[in-house]
């Protein structure tokens, strides 16, 4: 196989694995044969690699609680969108009453955004964490479906 | 069902006949049972055979890494075999009363 391509392909795996099999990785390419399907068995191994790591889960690597978990970005952020979405609801309710819109106007539509937005987080999320720790990333999952249920439950409440 | 394909297993049973690098790997497997394993296969089988202790590195000849059996990897390998055995007899066996 071309060396370039060889590195290129080996550039795909995650840091931690490339610093360990990097090098007789690259070198096995090179020497192997190339071709589509060689490359393709490169790219779905190194993406399974990514979502399942085999490196950079050291033994003596502390155990994440749940706290770490939740200050990541993808955690935190379904949340804060749904009790945006929630707060957005309620204070609609309190200003204009339980009075449904005779068309969708922008909180309707910023509602749908913010709940609707926050599915590819909560799926990036899942499929990061999960295999990483299962337990806190349950947890945090729960945590995401309760804010998203509880911004939901005034909407179907109100019928608005 | 022309190839038998378990990576983990093939990659044992492939170091079992002695310490082999990735490309003496995928050669020894295919004259074993036909199955050519890709790159990405492989290293993905070693990277988790290494991480359960059942194979182990040796030092780098030439920007290649073998890779040996450990006495673990060893007992693991039997043990499949050993399953694998009982059920080609049986299975065999039960062909053979048709």
């Amino acid at each position: 196989m071309n060396p370039a391509l060889a590195r290129l392909l080996t550039r795909i795996y995650p840091r931690a694995w490339r610093e360990r099999y990097g090098a007789e990785f690259e070198v096995l390419l090179q020497t192997g044969q190339g071709g589509l399907r060689t490359s393709v068995n490169v790219i779905w191994s190194a993406l399974g690699e990514h979502i399942f790591p085999t490196r950079g889960r050291k033994m003596d690597q502390p155990i994440r609680s749940f706290g770490t978990i939740i200050r990541r970005p993808s955690a935190f952020l379904p949340v804060a969108m749904s009790l945006t979405a929630l707060s957005i609801v309620l204070g609609y309710v309190a200003i204009f009453g339980a009075v449904r819109q005779p068309d969708e106007g922008a909180t309707a539509h910023l509602w749908q955004l913010l709940m609707a937005g926050q599915l590819p987080v909560v799926a990036f999320f899942a499929i990061k964490w999960l295999p990483r720790a299962p337990r806190q990333t349950l947890c945090v999952l729960a945590l995401q479906a309760g804010a998203a249920l509880a911004s939901m439950a005034p909407v179907f409440f109100f019928n608005l | 069902m022309e190839h038998y394909s378990d990576p983990p297993l093939l990659v044992l049973a492939s170091l079992a006949s002695g310490p082999k690098h990735g490309h003496a790997m995928i050669e020894d497997i295919a004259s074993l049972c036909g199955t050519r394993l890709g790159p990405g296969t492989l290293y993905g089988a070693i990277a988790r055979l290494e991480q359960q202790g059942w194979i182990e590195p040796l030092p780098p000849e030439d920007r290649r890494r073998p890779y040996r059996i450990t006495a673990e990897g060893a007992r693991v390998l039997r043990a499949k075999l050993t399953t694998l055995q009982r059920f080609s007899k049986t299975g065999l066996g039960r062909l053979e009363a048709l």
